[in-house]
This record gives C-alpha cells, sequence and structure tokens, in this order.
C-alpha cells in the first residue's frame, strides 16, 4: 500500500472518529436540559395488548402525578432482549412473569419491584361478525382458511393461542392455516384487516376495537400473568414505582378491568 | 400527523450519517479504484455487505458489536457515562453503515472513469497528490459521487430494520420516521401510518430524480 492511500486511511479513520464525537456530545448536552427544566419524563416498555389501556392510564396518571410518561410497544420477548442489551427503560411491563425474571437475572430489573398485577384473556375475534366462531372448536371448519395467532417463538399471547389451541383438541387439524403475527397488536391487524378470516387476540384489543368476540376459557391455558418490573435507577426509578402503585390504585383497577384484564 | 419529531429526527439522522457516509465511502472509492493492494477484494466486500445482509441481521451484529456487554459498548459507556445502543447516535451508525455502500460503489465506479491522462498530466507539471484528487480526478467524478450520496441519503433515511435492532422504537427520543410509520400500523393509527408513508415515497422519489437528474446532465 502506497504511502498517499496510508495518509488517506489515517485522515478518514480521524475524521470519522470526531464527527462520532461531536454527535454523541450534542445528543448527551440536549438530554441532560431535558432533565432539568422540563417537567419529569418516565419511559415505560411495555407488551402491545396493554396499549389501550395504559394510554388512557397514562392520561389519568399524568394529570394525578404530572409526571409524563412515553411508551415504547413490542412483543414481551423483543422488549426483554432490548432492556438485557442496555435499552433505557424505566419499567418494563410484560405479557408473561417470565420474561420480568429474566430481566431480573440479567441484572437490570429490580427485584422488590416486581409486580403482578393483572392476568390477561385471549378471545376469538373477526373482523366480519358473520365468521365470528363461537367456541375454538368451531374452528375445525375449513371456512376458517387463515388463522392469525402472535409468534408463540417470543409473544405470550401466542404460547397461551397455541396451548388453546391444543387443549380445544383443534390444533393438529388448523396447523397449517395458522399465521403468525410478530406481537398481538401485529396479530390483531392481520385480523381486522381480513388477511385472516379469525385470529385468536388479546381481549384487551378487542374491548378496544369494540366489535363482537368469543371469549376462550381460562382453562385452556396457562395464565397469562401480566408482571411490571423497575428497570432504571435514581429519580428515575421512584417515578417508575409511582406508576406501578397507580396501576393498583382504585382509578388504576377500574381502568385495567374495563380493558379485560383481570385484577387482583 | 400531529407529532413531527419522527420526520425532523430521520431528516437529522439521515443528513449526519449521509455526511459521514460520503467521508469515507468517497475515501475508501476512491482507495478501491486507484490502489492495488493485497485484500482490496476483501475490503471491497466488506463495504457491499450492508447491501446484501438483511438488515436486521445487520442490526444484530451491530447490537452485539456495540451493545452494553461488548468491549466497544462498554468502553462508550466508561468515557461518556450511559450506553451508546438505543440513542440517536447509535440511530447514526445504523443509518450510516447501511448507506455507506452506495457512496463507496458509485464513487470507485465515477473515479475509475476518469481520464487517468488529465491526472497524469498535472503529476508530470510537479502539482501534489493531494491537489490533483481536488483539482482534477474528484471535480471530474463529481456527477457520479452526487449521485451516490443521493441514493446514500436515500438509504440513510429509509433504514428500519437495523435502526430499530440498535436504536429500539422510543418515542421522542430514537423513533425515526419509518419506525414512526411501522408503530402507526401497529396501533390502528391509519391517518399517522398514510402521512408518513406519503412523505418518505415523496422524498424519496425527489431523491431519484435528483440521481436521474445528475447521471444524465452535465452540471
Amino acid at each position: 500500500m502506497s504511502k498517499r492511500v496510508f495518509r488517506t486511511l489515517t485522515a478518514i479513520v480521524g475524521g470519522f472518529g470526531i464527527a462520532l464525537l461531536s454527535i454523541s456530545c450534542s445528543t448527551s448536552t440536549s438530554s441532560g436540559e431535558s432533565s432539568r427544566n422540563r417537567p419529569q419524563q418516565i419511559l415505560i416498555a411495555a407488551a402491545s395488548d396493554l396499549r389501550p389501556a395504559f394510554e388512557e392510564l397514562a392520561w389519568a396518571f399524568s394529570s394525578n402525578t404530572g409526571i409524563n410518561v412515553t411508551f415504547s410497544f413490542g412483543s414481551s420477548g423483543q422488549l426483554r432482549e432490548q432492556i438485557i442489551n442496555g435499552a433505557p427503560f424505566d419499567a418494563f411491563a410484560s405479557a408473561n412473569s417470565s420474561f420480568v425474571d429474566d430481566v431480573i437475572a440479567a441484572g437490570k430489573g429490580i427485584e422488590s419491584t416486581k409486580t403482578n398485577y393483572a392476568l390477561g384473556r385471549i378471545v376469538l375475534w373477526s373482523a366480519q361478525s358473520e365468521t365470528l366462531p363461537t367456541s375454538i372448536t368451531d374452528l375445525i371448519d375449513p371456512a376458517y382458511s387463515t388463522i392469525a395467532i402472535a409468534n408463540p417463538q417470543h409473544a405470550p399471547y401466542g404460547i397461551a393461542a397455541e396451548e388453546a389451541l391444543r387443549q380445544g383438541n383443534v390444533y393438529d387439524t388448523v396447523q397449517k392455516r395458522l399465521i403468525f403475527g410478530e406481537n398481538i397488536s401485529d396479530t390483531f391487524n392481520i385480523a381486522k384487516s381480513g388477511n385472516a378470516t379469525v385470529g385468536i387476540i388479546a381481549l384487551s384489543l378487542a374491548i378496544a376495537d369494540g366489535r363482537p368476540y368469543t371469549l376462550i376459557p381460562d382453562n385452556l391455558h396457562s395464565p397469562l400473568q401480566q408482571a411490571i418490573v423497575v428497570t432504571s435507577e435514581g429519580s428515575r426509578a421512584i417515578a417508575a414505582q409511582r406508576w406501578i402503585e397507580f396501576m393498583s390504585s382504585p382509578t388504576g383497577r377500574d381502568i385495567m378491568t374495563r380493558y379485560g384484564f383481570v385484577v387482583p | 400527523m400531529n407529532d413531527w419529531f419522527p420526520l425532523w429526527l430521520s431528516l437529522r439522522v439521515a443528513t449526519i450519517a449521509t455526511l459521514i457516509a460520503s467521508i469515507v465511502g468517497i475515501s475508501f472509492g476512491y482507495i478501491l479504484a486507484k490502489a492495488r493492494f493485497r485484500g482490496r477484494g476483501l475490503l471491497e466486500a466488506i463495504f457491499t455487505i450492508p447491501i446484501v445482509l438483511p438488515p436486521t441481521v445487520l442490526g444484530y451484529y451491530l447490537l452485539t458489536t456495540l451493545g452494553v456487554n461488548s468491549p466497544i459498548g462498554r468502553a462508550w459507556e466508561n468515557i461518556f457515562g450511559s450506553p451508546l445502543v438505543f440513542t440517536p447516535t447509535a440511530a447514526i451508525i445504523a443509518a450510516s453503515i447501511s448507506a455507506l455502500p452506495f457512496v463507496v460503489r458509485t464513487a470507485r465506479a465515477s473515479i475509475e472513469d476518469v481520464d487517468q491522462r488529465l491526472e497524469s498530466a498535472l503529476r508530470v507539471a510537479g502539482i501534489p497528490e493531494w491537489k490533483v484528487i481536488f483539482l482534477v480526478t474528484l471535480p471530474v467524478a463529481r456527477r457520479g459521487l452526487l449521485a451516490g450520496v443521493a441514493l446514500g441519503f436515500a438509504r440513510a433515511l429509509g433504514d428500519f430494520g437495523a435502526t430499530v435492532m440498535i436504536a429500539g422504537n422510543i418515542p421522542g427520543r430514537t423513533q425515526t420516521l419509518p419506525i414512526a410509520v411501522y408503530d402507526a400500523v401497529q396501533a390502528g393509527n391509519d391517518s399517522t401510518a398514510r402521512t408518513g408513508s406519503l412523505l418518505l415515497a415523496g422524498i424519496a422519489i425527489i431523491v431519484l430524480l435528483a440521481v436521474t437528474q445528475l447521471s444524465s446532465r452535465r452540471i
């Protein structure tokens, strides 16, 4: 390699380093300012079945405490990976208690703050009420050509849906007709857009939508134990703890119950 | 759409990423076009990888390389006090790497097309090499270089897979426009999804028109 090439290389690497440095400095000062001057903010990673209920809860929480809440919704499994890899969330609300345990085991969650706040339920749902099955055994009918469930690899609602199909003795018949949503919102959208004849989705999303649904008996699947844990430190952790307390307040319980969660 | 943050963040991330990708990309494009050394083929392959790898795989590699449990991630945290991943800076890194191959490949091709006799004439006249580059090579190759930069910008603006893996989907912090569109679709918020998609499609068309103009006309 010629000297010329070496000189160019050094210049490039140097330039790249300086550019990155200046960006990181500018971003870190802006975040520092926001924590001093603006009202307190917390960031919660939440399973997507919680979206409608949490958005309403956040509104009540902010007017009560002055703390603003921002959510990042996704499947519990994806959010768990993000938190273990250093995502800056203040709390993690999972659709499955074991994912919260994983985060605690990785040293990212404060064990004493772990709260099992509700049980989730699953329903059969269809965009057209004429094609709504009345029970899980109805799914044997080939008219239900595509059935959307959340991906059982990483989405708790998908695991519950698969269990219910097995317990209802229809899994082998319908297995080839299953399509997987990335998380429960995604699954709901597949059914809502008509790309699946029927979907097995979270009761909370069916209630938020308002169309009819068929509740799946909860003895057909293991409990969808919703759990939350604080995942930050300092004043933000205190604010996150207040969110958890607010969820079990009468207002919080009322909102959660209205969206179909079974609160203890 | 009532929150314009994702658009501004996307434009900011794409602009800085294009800047980085242009400096690095044009320099390496020059090296690949002019220098002959062992490992040149390998270097070229490395610069092409981001095009052929699925963006999520690229994102996964970035997350393992720069995450809080990696040596680079730990070093960053020691220096700056907070992790690198799941920040706007991480989004810039993802966008830069996605844009880089487009800049390198077009830069290399347009620099190779520059008539070497022009460069030789200046060298014979005793003009130093860096002057030859800035007075002849780069100005003559400018149309191709600009087309590559425009393509890189479009790619940086549109990145989803790598960005969502390494910067996450944090509204008001790392949620770029493509991620906001995805989030709006998930939430059933059709109007935001529509506005965001139209904006991205509009910008993409403008960039592609610019690229066509650059490659067909003298400027």
